[in-house]
């Protein structure tokens, strides 16, 4: 499925936006289908599958089965993005896990570490999540926004500025040129919206998108 | 009094006593060990670990000595009949090149520390940086069996102290451990465990100084072994080894950069030149 | 494009001195063409005079650094002293032998001072063959470029300012023709008095 999604970071803020759309390969089966996760009042994911049946390692993605079997089970379709949900469904509960047990929130860099690991993890085993995803968050203790880029390998990159799938084409050079370190929430915004602008004039599929802001306050929805 | 669950079978009392083990290499030692059953009487010692500690102290005496240039490690190899070969029993066994190890006790127990030691220092350490472990790591793998032994169901613990000499190349300096069945290891500048230790602990206080040499300390371990022993000094029945210089001569070729083993036993030759000399 | 050793590139190049060692990286981490971040160091200090550097597939760099702090940590902790880097080379390969059939996708170099200050370098394979050098050793998706550039600019016995210029310009002239690697770099220079680090500014392109 062609996902696009980015992220902005500015000094006390973090926005994450992706696209809402879901289908298989060229086909557009919805286009209200939100794949931003909060996990906690600080920590928010966009997140993606990659299109393909197999890895660059080789490995069979999807889970086994004959097509017969994958029919059953509700399509192609569904299985990519039970395969995406499935991880960041397990990602959200272990987090909150850790939050009961220890009646605290894991901050965003233990909290990219551990998905991290559990992608890097995937790789290596029998079927593999294919979860390419972008974290933001916000560091109450150290007073900074925090956003990584994890990719299906586990991956990580520490940025000020990241897009993943169809996005990186389009929009990272406009973020290249207009991100600066003391962007104000306003600026991150407006740079935003020309990244949807770029994409909705240069890309061939129609993207529709939904963003949210992550700051000391929490997370809040962003209309574009 | 604590009742162990093993397996499905839950048992009451069971006491299995290990009589005259080690044969004829340790005098009339009983120990005995209560199986799956751990004890504490009120003072909160565990008793197993009392009993294993009277093997030990009832065991022949073992005499371990650290100088400036060396560790000697001695102990006595007696044969209760002239009927016995004798001459094929060690008691004092290379664990590393650098590394050698005696006991009081049990004999048996002992082999099988030796095993363990010998195989410890390669998968645990030698298989993983390519060099033997120092004397305080290894002495720790061994502790921890013994620890182990402790607090396992099903097995009783080792009836044995050893001492545990050698050289680590880390801070290029010979060190010399106890260890006991609890797992407590001490480190010593020279000790004696077993039969008569206390007198032979006595008598090394006396004799040890900072600027002993080893062949002072092969002396001082022999005038202390002579104390314990019963009848007469010979090369014959002495078991001593020391841990000094490498020893170029027992690698067997030459040519490269590798370090010789610095452990190495004395023959009855050299023993009984010495004793000439005492 | 199925390599996993050129899917995120990257390269790192470890050089011996007179008393002293150097040891450098680039900072690029890309998805094939595309660069994704270029903070990405892939030198780590693992003791005073102790270091590593892991190229290749970058979400195995990130793992085994871990696992080599861990490893590093848990020794200086029972030890009560530094691993040599002897010692950490061949614990590094034997890590890696571990997973002989299935091996992490890196090129591990090792770069340090023993015991008296002695200069140590060597490099790895995949499976933790170790490549022992007296000159240098390259690794990363650069290595033919600085193989090339190391052997017109190495000689032995440079001062460590030397060496810092030697290692700097074998590490920018190979990354700068290598479409894979560059984005910055790091440098290391080691000597028995201290640990110097330089960052280096490099073409952004």
């Amino acid at each position: 499925m062609a996902d696009c999604s980015f992220g902005i970071t500015g000094k006390d803020f973090v926005l994450l936006a992706s696209d809402q759309s879901a289908g298989r390969s060229i086909i557009k089966m919805k286009s209200d289908e939100n794949k931003i996760r909060t996990l906690s009042p600080g920590l928010a994911l966009a997140f993606g599958g990659e299109p393909g049946e197999f890895t660059s390692l080789g490995k069979r993605r999807l889970m086994g089965g004959t097509s017969n079997e994958l029919a059953k089970r509700g399509g192609e379709s569904d299985m990519i993005k039970r395969d995406t949900n499935n991880f960041v469904d397990y990602v959200e509960r272990n987090l909150r896990l850790y939050q009961i047990r220890n009646n605290t929130e894991l901050l965003p860099a233990p909290a990219s570490a551990f998905i991290r690991k559990e992608l890097a993890n995937s790789i290596r085993s029998r079927s593999p999540y294919a979860v390419n995803l972008l974290l933001g968050g916000y560091d109450k203790v150290h007073s900074e926004a925090h956003l990584y880029s994890i990719d299906l390998y586990g991956t990580k990159a520490i940025l000020p500025y990241a897009a993943q799938g169809l996005g990186i084409y389009v929009a990272l050079s406009t973020m290249d040129k207009y991100w600066y370190p003391d962007i104000t929430r306003d600026e991150a915004v407006e740079l935003l919206k020309k990244c949807v602008a770029e994409v909705k004039l240069r890309l061939a599929y129609q993207f529709t998108f939904n963003a949210i802001v992550i700051d000391k306050e929490g997370v809040k929805n962003l209309p574009l | 009094m604590v009742y162990l669950k093993v397996g499905h079978m839950t048992c009451h009392m069971t006491s299995l006593e290990l009589a005259r083990t080690g044969g004829n290499l340790v005098n009339e030692v009983n120990y005995i060990g209560l199986w799956q059953i751990v004890n504490t009487n009120n003072s909160g010692k565990l008793v197993q670990i009392e009993y294993a500690l009277n093997a030990v102290k009832q065991g022949v005496t073992a005499i371990a000595i650290k100088s400036g240039n060396g560790i000697v490690l001695a102990t006595e190899r007696k044969a209760n009949s002239v009927l016995l070969k004798n001459d094929t029993n060690s008691k004092v066994e290379l664990i590393t090149p650098d590394i050698g190890m005696t006991y009081s006790g049990m004999g048996p127990d002992f082999r099988v520390l030796v095993d363990k030691a010998r195989k410890l220092a390669h998968t645990n350490y030698k298989r993983i940086y390519n060099e033997y472990p120092p004397v305080k790591i290894l002495v720790q793998e061994i502790a921890k069996v013994m620890q182990e032994s402790t607090q396992s169901g099903g097995i009783r613990p080792f009836g044995v102290s050893l001492l545990v000499g050698g050289y680590d190349q880390h801070s290029e300096s010979f060190q010399l451990y106890q260890v006991d069945p609890s797992g407590s290891y001490f480190p010593w500048k020279a000790t004696a465990i077993g039969k008569s230790s206390v007198s032979a602990k006595t008598f090394l206080e006396k004799r040890w100084n900072e600027n002993l040499e080893l062949d002072d300390a092969i002396h001082v371990a022999l005038l202390a072994l002579k104390e314990s022993v019963d009848g007469e000094l010979t090369g014959e029945n002495l078991d001593i080894s020391v841990v000094s210089e490498p020893q170029q001569q027992s690698l067997g070729f030459l040519g490269t950069d590798v370090a010789g083993p610095r452990f190495k036993k004395l023959s009855a030759e050299e023993i009984n030149d010495r004793l000439d000399a005492l | 494009m199925s390599d996993p050793f050129s899917i995120n590139g990257g390269a790192a190049v470890a050089m011996v001195g007179k008393d002293c060692i150097a040891i450098a990286c680039d900072t690029r981490l890309g998805s094939q063409s595309l660069g994704l971040a270029n903070n990405f160091e892939k030198v780590f200090q693992m003791g005073k005079t102790t270091f590593l550097g892991l190229t290749g597939l970058a979400t195995d760099v990130i793992t085994l650094r871990e696992d080599f702090r861990l490893k590093n940590n848990l020794y200086k902790l029972r030890e009560e002293r530094e691993m040599e880097p002897k010692t950490l080379a061949n614990l590094v390969s034997t890590s890696l032998y571990e997973r002989r059939f299935g091996p992490y996708f890196v090129s591990p170099i090792v770069a340090g001072l023993g015991k008296g200050g002695q200069p140590f370098i060597c490099g790895f394979d995949l499976i933790g063959c170790i490549d022992f050098a007296k000159d240098f050793i390259v690794s990363g998706t650069a290595s033919d470029q600085l193989y090339g550039t190391c052997e017109s600019l190495y000689e032995p016995n440079l001062e460590p300012e030397d060496l810092f210029e030697t290692i700097s310009q074998a590490l920018l002239n190979a990354v700068d023709r290598d479409a894979l690697s560059g984005w910055g770099a790091v440098v290391y220079v080691v000597t028995k008095e201290k640990v110097v680090r330089r960052v280096l500014r490099t073409r952004q392109d």
